[in-house]
């Protein structure tokens, strides 16, 4: 389907160049010298690549229809994430290059969004937020940089964060698996 | 759309409104004379990519159209010709059909200001002067850092805009100024030109290519000499393919936009034609073409030079956020 790059929206699934992308950003931009264009950041979701796209607002842009199942993670190799479809046990692969760091916060187990494009799977939606246990915490030591207060700490699937000083071993964090960031902590 | 109340703000919004006063500062300082205008207009200038608001007043049962002028320049240039000297409006702007964005808001605070008896360089020293009066008051050096990025305002770094478009863009002049050759480049090198002008791939080359380069190598850029169809209310120069415009920028981002001003009242008058036959093909809002502007223009405006800055903008930088909306407490949001 064809439709206004002005009327792009973020999450939308383009074709552009002959790859599919993912709109990340869209922005309307009114330079003053000319037409309003679309500015936006587009993700490749074979190569996890991210580049800023200027269209023309009037240019038209084909939308692909990509389908977002609910699948379970199952294990990941040194090459892909496998996935199986509850529905069918069908297993899919998702190549690691195309979810850009994204398995360092996945539990096996876990239920996620994998998008779908002709039978073919492209990547993983991110959550918003995961819950992971924090396996290794180094006591705070008292004087250390006052304005970031925050530490190191390693989660149950091996990936390490900057958390408040306050995090011990055995609690559950809530991090933005896209940026690694902390964002909270379980209540207890 | 609706109303967001962002009291988290507070402070940013106090920090915005201190800039306000040094700008104001400065400026007064320098001579400028403050001036206060109306915002709602009976007509307007033509700018063909620009959308206004349109309200009308109401007695009894007549009716008039009135527009919210999406800048003070108008008005500005009337008090110029009669004599008014270097002035300045610093207060709301508004743009239709502009969503909100990290630096758009249909509703914007401007500083315009005009200097008489100069032309569009001797205007960039003196906003280089502001940008170092400003920073010396927040930071108390003339320098600062935005997104962990040095910006010293020692000195511009300059580009004409044939300049840029060869560094970063790979098109020479000749083609820049060859509105085929142009075409032919831009389709070479993917873009999608196909019943589309000139203008709109050359800004969209602009904002894709050009603009994420500037004001990224230690010094705010200026970037000057725009092809003629950019003039606007430009006066051109010698070679009559470009006009005496310039931006600047800092970190890719369009602060401020600065014309020699046109006194020549026929060529404005054409130009005003053309950007109105413009307004009707792309369906635009048919407000009735300021008239007295070009009367105005007719009596003589003195050789001067004036610039818009988005305040928002300008201060976003300063205060080291990524986004104008940080600086707001009320905000209208889709």
């Amino acid at each position: 389907m064809k439709i206004n790059a002005g009327n792009l929206k973020k999450g939308d699934f383009i074709l552009y160049q002959n790859e599919i992308w993912q709109v990340q950003k869209a922005e309307f931009y009114a330079p003053g010298k000319g037409a309003a264009l679309m500015k936006t950041k587009i993700w490749n979701v074979k190569t996890g690549k991210n580049i800023d796209i200027t269209f023309k607002s009037g240019e038209e842009v084909e939308v692909v229809e990509v389908e977002s199942r609910l699948m379970v993670f199952l294990y990941k190799d040194n090459e892909n994430l496998y996935f199986m479809d509850e529905k069918t046990f069908n297993q899919y692969s998702v190549p690691l290059t195309a979810v850009s760091g994204l398995e360092k916060y996945l539990k096996e187990g876990e239920k996620l969004y994998v998008y779908i494009f002709n039978d073919v799977p492209l990547s993983v939606r991110p959550p918003l937020s995961v819950r992971l246990k924090v396996v290794k915490a180094e006591e705070a030591v008292k004087g250390d940089t006052v304005s970031s207060a925050k530490k190191p700490v390693t989660l149950e699937t091996g990936a390490v964060i900057m958390a408040p000083l306050f995090i011990k071993e055995g609690d559950i964090v809530i991090v933005n698996p896209e940026t690694g960031e902390y964002t909270g902590r379980e209540g207890k | 759309m609706k109303i967001k109340v962002n009291f988290s703000n507070l402070k940013n919004h106090q920090n915005f409104l201190f800039i306000i006063r040094l700008i104001e500062e400065f400026l007064q300082k320098k001579g400028y004379l403050k001036i206060d205008l109306p915002v709602l207009s009976p007509t307007l200038i033509p700018e063909s990519y620009l959308e206004v608001f349109e309200t009308d007043f109401r007695y009894f049962d007549k009716r008039e159209k009135l527009y919210l002028t999406p800048s003070p320049e108008l008005f500005l240039k009337r008090l110029l010709v009669e004599g008014i000297g270097s002035c300045y409006y610093l207060g709301k702007s508004f743009r239709n059909s502009d969503p909100p964005s990290s630096l758009h808001s249909f509703e914007f605070t401007m500083l315009e200001f005009y200097k008489t008896g100069v032309n569009y360089m001797e205007i960039a020293d003196e906003v280089l002067e502001m940008l170092k009066y400003i920073s010396f008051k927040i930071f108390n050096k003339r320098e600062f850092y935005y997104k962990n990025k040095r910006v010293l305002l020692r000195r511009w770094e300059f580009f004409t805009v044939s300049q840029a478009f060869y560094r970063f863009a790979g098109i020479n002049s000749d083609e820049l100024f060859d509105k085929k050759k142009f075409m032919k480049k831009a389709k070479y090198k993917g873009y999608n030109i196909e019943n589309f002008s000139y203008e709109e791939i050359w800004s969209q080359i602009y904002t894709q290519e050009i603009e994420p380069k500037l004001g990224i190598r230690g010094f705010p850029t200026l970037i000057y000499n725009y092809p003629k169809e950019f003039a606007a209310l430009a006066k051109l120069n010698p070679d009559g393919k470009t006009a005496q415009r310039f931006e600047f920028y800092i970190n890719g981002i369009e602060l401020g936009d600065c014309y020699t001003e046109l006194s020549d009242w026929k060529e404005q008058e054409d130009r005003f034609a053309e950007e109105y036959l413009e307004r009707k093909r792309n369906k635009k809002i048919n407000h009735p073409i300021d008239k007295g502007f070009i009367q105005a223009l007719k009596y003589g405006l003195p050789d001067c030079a004036g610039i818009a800055i988005g305040v928002e903008r300008l201060a976003m930088v300063f205060l080291g956020f990524d986004s104008i909306d940080k600086l707001k407490v009320i905000d209208i949001i889709l």
